[in-house]
Parts: C-alpha cells; sequence; structure tokens
C-alpha cells in the first residue's frame, strides 16, 4: 500500500533581494537560497537535511512550514497548497505539524513559566482537560528526561540543554503528526542527546510520526533517518536511503561531507579545495564544480539536474561508481 | 495593567517583589514616599487648621505652637497647607500619567500591531506632541483648556501621551519579531491571544518602569505651572502656589516659600530613586540573561 503523501515541493525557490532598505535602497542583487527544489514526504518518513551552514537547509524547512512563502514553485500540505489553506484546514495544520527552533530559548516567551509553555499547544487544541494538565506536563517533562520540578521555572533560568529539551517536549505536547527539528540535538551531553535521538527515534518507528531533521552530524543522520537529503548551496545533490547514500555516495560532495564526518560538534565543512562561491553570483554549470575534485569541462557548462540513479537521486553529470 | 498570566504567590515574589527589595537606594525612596502617601492620606485628621483658613492677624508668622511651620501673607497655616499640598500633588501626579500612559500605550499597541497607514498616521500625531517640550505643550493646553486642577491633570497628561505612545511602539515591534511570537503563531495560537500572552506582558515592564519615573516628573511641571500662574487656582494649596506667594517675602519670611520647596525637592529625590531602582530591577538591559 502506497503511503500517504505529506509535503510535495515543486520546485520550490527561494531569493532574498539584498540590501534593500526602504522605498529607495538600492538592491545590492538576489541570493538564490533555494533553487529549485523538489522533495516529497509520505507519512511516516524520516529526513535528515544535511549540509554545509548556509546551504539552505532552514530555509527549506521555514517554506514547509508556511514561515516563508516561495518565491516560486508549490510546496502542497497533503493535496492542498500551503499558501492557501481555509481557517480549518490552517488551524489543522498548527496542530499537525510542530517546529522545533535551531534557537530553543528564543522560540519560548521569557515571561511564561515551563509549566504554561508545555500547556499552551495542550490548552489551545483542547488536547487534554484542565485537570491532568499538571500530571501531563510531568510526563512530557519526563521524556525528555528532566524533573518535574523545572515546571515551575523559567526558561531563563534553564541551562542550553535544558531549554532545548523543553523545546523538544513542547513539539511533543501538541501530539503532531509532522515533527520538524533544526540542529535540536547539538551541543546536548552525549548521554542526554543519545536519550532525545532514542525518543524521536521511538515516535518515528512507533508512533508513525513523520520527521524533517536539520542536522550537521552525519552520524545522528543515519541512525535517525531512513533517508537523507544533501544541499548545497540551496539545491539537493544528492537524496535517498540513508544508509545506502553514507555507504556509498554517489555525489563527490557527499563523499567531501563524509570526509568530514569524525568531528563531533563542530559544524559540517567538506574539506575540499576552493572557495564556496557566493550564493547572491553562482557560477555557470554546476555549482560544485570549483570545489569537485572529479570535475570536468562538461560541468562547467551545464547544470546537472537531479536525476533518479538506481533507488537514489544525484544531481551530477559524472556521479561516483558504487563501490562493490 | 497587570501580568497577564496567573502566576502562583512564590513566582510572584520572585520576579517582582525580591528584584525591588534588593535595590537599596529605592528602598530608602520608597520609605520616603510612603511618608508623604500617609500625610496625604491623613490630611484631614493630622492637619492642625483648615488649610485655607485665611486669619490676616495672624499672617506672616514664623513656626510657633499654634502654627508649627508658621504662616503665609493670609495667615494660613503653612504645615496644613503642606499636607493638603502633598495630597493634590501626589494625585496630579500619579493621575496624569496613568491616563498619559493609558491613551500613550493604547496608541503605540495600534500602530506597533496594526502597522500600515494607521501606524503611519499615529506616529505622526505622536511627533507633532513630542515636537514640543513637556513644559511648553502643558502651557500650550492650560492656555486652551483654562485654569484648575482637573484641566491641570488633562495637560500633564497630554503631554506625556507622545513618549509612552513612542516607546510602547517600538517595544512592540521589538517584540513582535521575537522567534517566540512567531513560534505561538505556527502553534495556531489566535492573534488576540498572541498580544495578550506573549505581546503585552514583555512590554508591560519597561512601561511601568518609564510610568513611574515620570510621576515625579509631573509633579515638578504641576508645580512648575502652579508657579507661574497658569495651574491650580488659589487659594487651593498648592506647592507651587505657595512657593511663588512666598517669593515677595523671601527675606522676612524665608519659611513661606522655603516650607513647601524643601517638601518638593524631598518628593522629587525620593521618586527618582524609586523610579531607577525600578528601573535597574526591571529594565530587561540591566537584567542578567
Ligand atoms: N532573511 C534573509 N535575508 C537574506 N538572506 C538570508 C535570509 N535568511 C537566510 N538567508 C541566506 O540564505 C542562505 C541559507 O540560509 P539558511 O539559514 O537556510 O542556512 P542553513 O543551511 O540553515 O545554515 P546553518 O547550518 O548555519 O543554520 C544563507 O546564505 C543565508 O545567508
Ligand atoms: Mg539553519
Amino acid at each position: 500500500m502506497e503511503r500517504q503523501t505529506v509535503f510535495t515541493l515543486l520546485d520550490v525557490e527561494r531569493t532574498y533581494e539584498l540590501g534593500k532598505a526602504g522605498w529607495f535602497g538600492k538592491s545590492r542583487g538576489r541570493l538564490k537560497a533555494l533553487d529549485g527544489v523538489r522533495l516529497e514526504l509520505r507519512r511516516g518518513d524520516s529526513l535528515a537535511l544535511v549540509g554545509e551552514s548556509g546551504s539552505g537547509k532552514s530555509t527549506l524547512v521555514r517554506i514547509m512550514l508556511g514561515l516563508e512563502p516561495a518565491s516560486d514553485g508549490r510546496v502542497l500540505y497533503g493535496q492542498h497548497d500551503l499558501g492557501q489553506l481555509d481557517p480549518a484546514a490552517r488551524k489543522r495544520f498548527a496542530r499537525e505539524v510542530a517546529f522545533i527552533y535551531q534557537n530553543a530559548r528564543g522560540s519560548m516567551n521569557p515571561r511564561l513559566r515551563i509549566a504554561d509553555i508545555l500547556a499552551e499547544p495542550i490548552r489551545l487544541h483542547r488536547l487534554r482537560p484542565e485537570a491532568e494538565m499538571t500530571g501531563r506536563v510531568a510526563e512530557l517533562l519526563a521524556r525528555v528526561g528532566l524533573p518535574a520540578e523545572m515546571a515551575e521555572r523559567f526558561p531563563n533560568e534553564l541551562s542550553g540543554g535544558q531549554i532545548r529539551r523543553v523545546a523538544i517536549a513542547r513539539a511533543l505536547a501538541a501530539e503532531p503528526q509532522v515533527i520538524m527539528a533544526d540542529e535540536s540535538v547539538a551541543g546536548l551531553d552525549v548521554s542526554v542527546q543519545a536519550q532525545v535521538l532514542n525518543l524521536l527515534r521511538d515516535l518515528c518507528r512507533e508512533g508513525g510520526i513523520t520527521l524533517v531533521f536539520i542536522t550537521h552530524d552525519l552520524g545522528v543522520a543515519s541512525y535517525l533517518c531512513e533517508r537523507i537529503a544533501v544541499l548545497y548551496l540551496g539545491r539537493i545533490v544528492e537524496q535517498g536511503p540513508t544508509g545506502a547514500i553514507l555507504g556509498n555516495p554517489r555525489h563527490p560532495y557527499t563523499r567531501g561531507l563524509m570526509q568530514a564526518f569524525p568531528k563531533f560538534g563542530a559544524p559540517l565543512t567538506a574539506p575540499l579545495k576552493g572557495e564556496i562561491p557566493s550564493p547572491v553570483n553562482l557560477p555557470q554549470g554546476c555549482r560544485f564544480a570549483g570545489r569537485c575534485p572529479e570535475a570536468r569541462d562538461a560541468c562547467r557548462e551545464t547544470d546537472p539536474v537531479l536525476a533518479e540513479q538506481a533507488g537514489r537521486q544525484v544531481a551530477c553529470h559524472f556521479p561516483l561508481e558504487v563501490a562493490q | 495593567m497587570s501580568d497577564a498570566t496567573p502566576m502562583p504567590a512564590s513566582a510572584w515574589r520572585r520576579r517582582f517583589l525580591t528584584p525591588i527589595a534588593r535595590q537599596r537606594t529605592a528602598m530608602v525612596g520608597l520609605a520616603i514616599l510612603a511618608v508623604y502617601v500617609v500625610g496625604a492620606l491623613l490630611a484631614p485628621w493630622i492637619a492642625s487648621h483648615d488649610p485655607t483658613a485665611q486669619d490676616l492677624m495672624a499672617a506672616l508668622q514664623g513656626p510657633s505652637a499654634q502654627h508649627w511651620l508658621g504662616t503665609d501673607s493670609f495667615g494660613q497655616d503653612l504645615y496644613s497647607r503642606l499636607l493638603y499640598g502633598a495630597r493634590l500633588a501626589l494625585v496630579i501626579g500619579f493621575a496624569s500619567v496613568a491616563l498619559g500612559l493609558v491613551v500613550g500605550v493604547a496608541i503605540g499597541l495600534a500602530a506597533g500591531l496594526i502597522g500600515g497607514r494607521t501606524e503611519w498616521l499615529l506616529m505622526r500625531i505622536t511627533d507633532g506632541l513630542l515636537a514640543f517640550p513637556e513644559l511648553i505643550l502643558a502651557m500650550a493646553f492650560m492656555a486652551v483648556l483654562g485654569l484648575g486642577t482637573e484641566n491641570l491633570v488633562y495637560a500633564l497628561a497630554l503631554s506625556f501621551v507622545g513618549p509612552f505612545a513612542r516607546m510602547t511602539r517600538s517595544d512592540v515591534l521589538q517584540v513582535k519579531s521575537q522567534p517566540y511570537i512567531e513560534a505561538a503563531r505556527l502553534m495556531g495560537v489566535p492573534t488576540a491571544a498572541v498580544i495578550w500572552r506573549h505581546v503585552l506582558p514583555n512590554v508591560v515592564s519597561p512601561i511601568l518602569v518609564q510610568g513611574g519615573m515620570r510621576v515625579s516628573i509631573a509633579i515638578l511641571l504641576e508645580s512648575g505651572l502652579s508657579f507661574l500662574g497658569i495651574g491650580v487656582v488659589p487659594p487651593t494649596p498648592d506647592w507651587g502656589l505657595m512657593i511663588a506667594e512666598g517669593r515677595a517675602f523671601i527675606t522676612m519670611a524665608p519659611w513661606i516659600s522655603g516650607v513647601p520647596g524643601l517638601a518638593l525637592a524631598i518628593l522629587l529625590v525620593a521618586l527618582n530613586l524609586v523610579g531607577d531602582g525600578l528601573r535597574d530591577a526591571f529594565d530587561p538591559s540591566t537584567q542578567r540573561e
């Protein structure tokens, strides 16, 4: 049986006008944060988004959440265009899709106690009667490994790791069907990280939750997610089953990322020579050509499209051989 | 305005009482202020004379058992006038700030939340109000409205609308761009609840701090206007009036101006201490993150 489609992205682009201030400001150029992204997410999928800083991971997720409009292309939630949901569907979307912010502390009202922060989505969508609220809050805190006393505190009284876990608990509070998380385990202690990862993994495997997980840790990606999409300068360069791709990368950029892999906690950077081109001024041809050890003349002339290749999609004229 | 969320007593204490109590100088200011408030409240009982009763036979007397702080040129008892004057000063100070705050905050909220043309229009009005110094603005309004205690409150309140409106708007804009507002919207929190639960509580404390600091300005302006003869009407017991009245006798009866002048100075110092303490306790920029 074919699983239901949750999100469909059709050639989504996102351009930012740079340096435009006021009505008369002069634009200093256009930055393509996303450039022709095609993606399909089915119920129960778990997708890792990886790529260097600035590759457009957060932008992609924000567009899927409707927090930013796509400059071009379409985003469908189920069968419907995300930008044109009617109020009832909007409300359903708000309950079904939860987002865990990269900046967890900033995403919480500093004037509310943790108990009220966690109770907000529960009250809003009437998921529990008021009498069970305290118990439910304690239960949510316990799931992310925090003691129930935390409920009485204010966000600025919690450490960075604790506040990240509260952010995860708040996402769970809404009992969503889709969770999107932006760097949610980065900077957590290894043991806490393992606990949170196990929790998310259980939610996906048993709870049937659809997960989109931004990470710069390929180990986390392979542990948590069945699928992976590698972004480079606003474009997906390789996409498919995590095991296959990390076991046998076919795009030279994916291989580059993997050579950087053992660095713990540091932002992901491919140890490749050459400059990352500015997203304002993309080169003709393949955007990775300047750093690619395999680049040939054809790469500098035509931009490769994302093409289906043996169970995965690769945007490369000369994909690497599958090692046997 | 109160905090939007009901808080248990312990949290209330931690968020409001402890930070204030930690400000030593503010506590001194608060103690002095308390003396004034008690004096003002109990004026009808602890005053020795009717504050407007004239007794020309007893004019220009120095302090005595009969008149503790002496009398003025009409023979009115200065001690009694001082107490009733405190009452008037505090009432005018707090009432004008409260009124200016309510109107200014409403304008600032509307401008910051609605945006667009409404914001443009409201902010141009605010700019117009802010173009004049408070004293000049209040004087102009008094000239239009006429003398009297009530009109003085309106005039002072009007001169405070501009600063409160501008400040509220900029705070609202700043809070509106915070990720937690976006997060609340994403969770589907209705707009009214976003404003009530997430925007208001985060702009309210700097506004209240500003309000506290402005009370002293209001009292100073009030006395100043009365001193200039465009405030309350004689023989209302008012410190500004009393100072003006004593000017002519400053060499022969210095206590007539001196007593209310000193009372005013001490009250202003106390209010400023409290205001600074409030700011240090609640202004996010001085708070630990
Ligand atoms: N509001 C904006 N205005 C202009 N440019 C933007 C804006 N938001 C993002 N960008 C640009 O878009 C590109 C992609 O940004 P994005 O935040 O999606 O990167 P990311 O992959 O999430 O990076 P990181 O791993 O550092 O979080 C970057 O070049 C960034 O500078
Ligand atoms: Mg990001």
